[in-house]
């Protein structure tokens, strides 16, 4: 009876899905462009900037996502009326961007310091050199680690619905009280999924990575 | 490089506009906050929010001329959104209570309840055993059950008993028959849901609570909601149609005459009742 009940209810869960898709794309966007930029600013930035990068990376990292996600949703929305779909993306994004600085902080220091000196003493201005030269390396050198930032991101999406946002976690819950019970099945079926997209998403992540390698290049070319 | 950097830019507007729209919903219906899974009053099937009390508010909405749309949220968020105007009204089998009454104001209530102490069909337990001498007892955190449990059980050091609080019903019974927990009380439409949908469960006893159940609006009522709601309930009660609701989610359930019993405490039971005295 739970099988049919989970074949007519799956609609209903792979919208559950979608919503968590939606979720993961925006967060993991606004986690990027900031987290790089911080990266970027904690590498070379004046001495304040690097301050504000390291502090604005202890706080979201020391902070349980539930905990932001409530903060945001209830803290924030008394100033800007912001939908529990946004609060969500702010919270986890934000939160995502300091683990993301990390990440490229971590693989800009791994390029070579004379690489930019090379390419000033060619005449590159610093921010020049920072986009032609270090971090087209960087990046590469990022996609290995950053896969493990997605596969944790995409688990945290479950979260989101204790602020009201109705992804897959909370379309379950819907199936197991609407039935009075069935925790086990239901929860069985949204792990397998929430795995098969975990694991579409690394295996796009590892094919960009092969094709992005530079053959022969003897720093980010292993794969 | 550059291109790639240009792909992921836009990506991130991509982005942006996406929130853009999920935040740019139109403000005019009312937002009714449900928690969706508490049948059989509020809870979504087949995508659809269904339940008496989504299906009476309807009922009300069309009869006032009101639009509304349902929103839903946790259980423990809905009185804070309440409280803090993110939703306009409550709409679920929300028991009235003093400490609630503090942050919202209640329409007429339209239903009373009492509490059941369920076991497990093949538990020896009674009435006595299951709330005292060592058991251990689930309830809903927040809901009016457990409060009670705490004060009239808890406090008490002659009673032994343990007292969990769940995030829902669902898995406090599911706790149950895992053996976690000796008994559950829950209210009297929660109980025979689960029976109803051949949960393995006895009732073994009732605690007599008249406990009125009303909707809600934010304290105050600034939206001037509660007149339109009280008329809109008698008038349903009225035609009959209230009670074709109840029976489609709860035919075991006896419908109490409307207004049920009404605390002296709650100030929106204060003559005159807007909708319903005048």
């Amino acid at each position: 009876m739970i099988v049919e009940i989970l074949i007519t209810q799956m609609p209903y869960l792979l919208h559950g899905v979608w919503v968590a898709l939606q979720l993961l794309v925006c967060l993991l966007a606004l986690g990027f462009v900031l987290g790089l930029s911080l990266a970027i600013l904690e590498v070379y930035g004046h001495w304040t900037l690097r301050w504000f990068g390291v502090l604005f990376e202890r706080i979201f990292r020391g902070i349980p996502a539930i905990v932001l996600l409530l903060l945001f949703y209830y803290g924030v929305a008394d100033f800007v009326d912001i939908s529990a779909f946004t609060a969500a993306v702010l919270a986890l994004g934000l939160r995502s961007a300091a683990y993301q600085s990390q990440i490229f902080r971590g693989s800009i220091l791994s390029i070579s310091q004379g690489q930019m000196l090379a390419a000033r003493a060619m005449g590159m201005s610093k921010p020049m050199a920072i986009r032609e030269i270090i971090l087209p390396q960087a990046l590469r050198l990022s996609i290995g680690p950053w896969t493990n930032e997605f596969s944790s991101e995409m688990k945290a999406t479950s979260l989101a619905y204790v602020i009201g946002v109705v992804e897959l976690t909370r379309q379950a819950r819907y199936i197991i009280s609407s039935t009075q019970g069935n925790i086990l099945a239901v929860f069985a079926v949204v792990a397998a999924l929430y795995f098969i997209f975990n694991w579409l998403g690394n295996w796009g992540l590892y094919r960009l990575e092969r094709k992005l390698a530079v053959p022969g290049f003897e720093q980010g070319g292993q794969g | 490089m550059g291109r790639l950097l240009s792909k992921l830019a836009v990506g991130a507007v991509a982005a942006a506009s996406l929130i853009g729209g999920a935040g740019a919903a139109s403000a005019e219906p009312l937002v009714a906050g449900v928690e969706a899974s508490f049948p059989p009053w509020a809870y979504v099937e087949s995508g659809e929010y269904k339940g008496i009390a989504i299906d009476a508010m309807r009922a009300i909405a069309e009869d006032q001329g009101l639009e509304v749309e349902f929103r839903d949220l946790p259980w423990p968020s809905l009185i804070p959104a309440l409280a803090k105007g993110r939703i306009d009204l409550l709409v679920t089998g929300l028991n009235i209570t003093e400490e609630r009454n503090e942050v919202l104001d209640f329409s007429i209530p339209w239903w009373e309840n009492d509490d059941e102490v369920l076991v497990p069909l093949d538990s020896d337990l009674n009435v006595v055993t299951a709330l005292c001498c060592g058991a251990t007892v689930g309830a809903q955190g927040g809901a009016t059950q457990l409060q009670w449990l705490e004060d009239n059980l808890g406090a008490n050091e002659d009673v032994d008993v343990t007292l969990r609080s769940y995030e829902d019903y669902v898995t406090a019974v599911e706790d149950m028959g895992a053996g976690r927990l000796d008994a559950v009380v829950t209210s009297t439409d929660t109980a025979e849901d689960f029976i109803a949908k051949d949960r393995p469960v006895k009732i073994v006893g009732t605690i007599q609570q008249n406990q009125p159940q009303a909707l809600a609006v934010q304290k105050g009522d600034p939206k001037e909601l509660l007149g339109k709601l009280n008329a809109g309930i008698m008038n349903i009660y009225r035609s009959g149609e209230w009670e074709e609701i109840v029976r489609q989610y709860s035919p075991q359930s006896t419908i109490r005459p409307i207004p049920a019993s009404m605390p002296d405490y709650v100030d929106a039971y204060q003559e005159p009742i807007p909708g319903y005295s005048e």
